[in-house]
């Protein structure tokens, strides 16, 4: 009696923590369902917690295990329980957003391509999904909130701001801005006929351009032919051969400039001689200074010559009177 | 023509007066005495847990009438409990709150509230109305003071293996009401409401803290400490005869009760 009811004692102590630790551990984790681990970061978790639902195109494909502050303390980690068979879409991310209205978070596994204006944060590091945090009813109410208000004083400002002289000036304001607008029609008619102009001229130049490019590509297209048909080597040749002339007529040319820069420079000393002689003379000095400078001499030099002149005729006609020849 | 004040009314106003004042005082000294008697009864207890070979037998009979009797009217209480809270809520939230909080509000108030507390009530009735009567009886019987003329120590005896057991047994009956309570909410989810399987777990699991499940043991173990120390100590006061019994037991009964919902709110707001 006493150990049947000591067994009966024991079985309802083991039932009882039993169905505590079992029932905790599979409300809090989904226990009996296994699945791959999937790990997203986000920069804030929002509401999420243990427990929160993760879908994928609106089906409920796992469970938030778990939620924690990655190392650095800078972003959010979600590790996620999905099912075996889930295959992730093509740039796969996480979106955290409120289930409900009620404070139950969900965890999305989203395609960023659907996504392309929303910032999603990446940290390669930790070998998780890209994540962003949607805001949540609070946050929204909130800033609509805000907004209300600001609208209200705006109004406010407005009913105060707005009296009958405002709205006088508001008119003339209008008035102006009126004739500034015609205006500004006339000067924007006036550069269209300008920019019609322009694009006219612009459009021949086009077309100058054009017609100089063909003549262009017809040049190169000769030049190509010419390149093409090898005798550029036999220009080129030749260019070498003429090269190599001028280049010997460059030297010849170079020792005659120096012959010739000699010559100048014997001539220069001649003409400096010669204007020395030539200033000596007409200073009087020497004989042909003298000569030059005396008529006396000149005279007599002039009639010397003139006795040279007929003993020379004298001569001529009687030589032996002058010239004796003798063989012994 | 106003009535004017006579030295016998006068006389009579002061009479009651003093006798409020009396009966006041007679109260608090009361409560200071069963206080005092308590503390020492307390005592008495704590220092009986090295007498070990005196306890220990009768700890298992103890586990088996504080415990597993009380496991059937504590799942009946949590059964219709669950059902109930299930439908109310259903009742309540339907067309403002989508119905997976249904689950939520099961989980919620039979792990943290309910489950504990309606078990210990439930017990406080059963079990300290027993111990009460069982130890009142014996006192007035003089069995007690035959146990301590055979040199026995009555609290070991007595009060120590009832009191392990009602902190041992509490908690254990009380996960069982728990989980016996989710279950039916459950199937009434499913049978008597338009709710999938999948909504009710979903909800079960949406807020669920495994904190939950330690506050509800903490709360047990309390309550099962009170229940038995408050049966254990009104059945040993017991003065008089079957009447004093009956006062011993309801007073037991009364007193735990207060005490587990005094404890209910002093647990809530210490530990939540």
């Amino acid at each position: 009696m006493d150990r049947r009811r000591d067994a009966l004692v024991g079985a309802v102590v083991i039932l009882g923590v039993l169905a505590g630790i079992t029932g905790s551990v599979w409300l809090a984790s989904g226990w009996g369902s296994d699945g791959q681990p999937v790990r997203a970061v986000t920069a804030d978790a929002g509401q999420t917690m243990p427990g929160a639902a993760v879908k994928f195109r609106g089906v409920d494909v796992g469970r938030v295990d778990r939620v924690r502050i990655a190392p650095g303390g800078e972003a959010v980690v979600i590790e996620m329980i999905v099912r075996p068979d889930l295959v992730l879409p093509a740039a796969p991310a996480v979106l955290l957003a409120p289930e409900s209205m009620f404070g139950d978070w969900q965890a999305e596994i989203v395609s960023r391509d659907d996504f392309p204006g929303r910032v999603f944060l990446e940290r390669p590091d930790l070998e998780a999904l890209p994540g962003a945090t949607l805001p949540d009813m609070s946050r929204l109410t909130a800033t609509a909130d805000e907004i209300a208000r600001n609208l209200t004083v705006i109004s406010d400002r407005f009913r105060i701001a707005f009296t009958e002289e405002t709205a006088e000036n508001l008119r003339r304001a209008i008035d102006n801005i009126s004739a500034l607008s015609d205006g500004l029609a006339e000067i924007v008619d006036q550069q269209a006929n300008r920019f019609d102009d322009l694009a006219d001229g612009v459009e021949q130049s086009a077309q100058d351009l054009g017609a100089a490019a063909r003549a262009a590509r017809l040049s190169f297209e000769r030049i190509d032919a010419i390149v093409q048909n090898a005798d550029v080597e036999a220009m080129v040749t030749d260019a070498g051969a003429a090269a190599a002339n001028v280049r010997t007529v460059t030297e010849d040319a170079g020792v005659f400039l120096e012959d010739l820069h000699a010559a100048v420079q014997r001539a220069d000393s001649t003409f400096a001689r010669l204007d020395r002689l030539m200033a000596a003379a007409e200073a009087g000095e020497g004989s042909l200074g003298r000569l030059l400078t005396d008529p006396a001499i000149a005279d007599g030099a002039e009639g010397a010559l003139a006795e040279i002149r007929t003993l020379l005729a004298d001569i001529r006609e009687n030589p032996g009177r002058y010239l004796r020849f003798s063989v012994f | 023509m106003r009535p004017t004040a006579t030295p016998h009314r006068t006389a009579t106003v002061g009479r009651g007066l003093f006798g409020g004042l009396a009966a006041v005082g007679r109260g608090v000294s009361g409560g200071l005495a069963g206080v005092g008697r308590a503390s020492r009864l307390g005592v008495a207890a704590g220092r009986s847990l090295g007498k070990v070979g005196m306890w220990a037998p009768q700890l298992s009979p103890q586990m088996a009438r504080v415990g597993v009797a009380s496991v059937p009217i504590a799942l009946f209480i949590a059964t219709f409990t669950g059902i109930v809270m299930s439908l109310q809520a259903s009742y309540t939230l339907t067309g403002t709150i989508p119905l997976y909080f249904v689950g939520v509000l099961v989980s919620k108030t039979m792990i943290l509230e309910l489950g504990p507390v309606l078990t210990g009530l439930t017990l406080a009735g059963r079990v300290g109305a027993n111990i009460s009567a069982e130890l009142g009886t014996m006192r007035v019987t003089e069995q007690v003071d035959a146990l301590e003329t055979l040199a026995y120590d009555p609290v070991a005896y007595l009060v120590a293996p009832r009191v392990l057991a009602g902190t041992i047994m509490f908690p254990v009956v009380a996960l069982l009401a728990v989980t016996v309570g989710i279950a039916s909410g459950w199937v009434a989810a499913l049978q008597l409401l338009d709710m999938s399987s999948a909504e009710f777990v979903k909800g079960l699991r949406l807020f669920f803290e495994p904190w939950d499940v330690w506050f509800c043991v903490i709360k047990s173990v309390s309550f099962g400490f009170v229940v038995t120390s408050v049966g254990c100590f009104c059945g040993l006061s017991t003065r008089g005869g079957a009447e004093g019994v009956g006062r011993s037991t309801t007073r037991a009964v009364v007193a735990s009760s207060m005490i587990i919902l005094f404890l209910d709110a002093v647990w809530a707001a210490v530990l939540l």
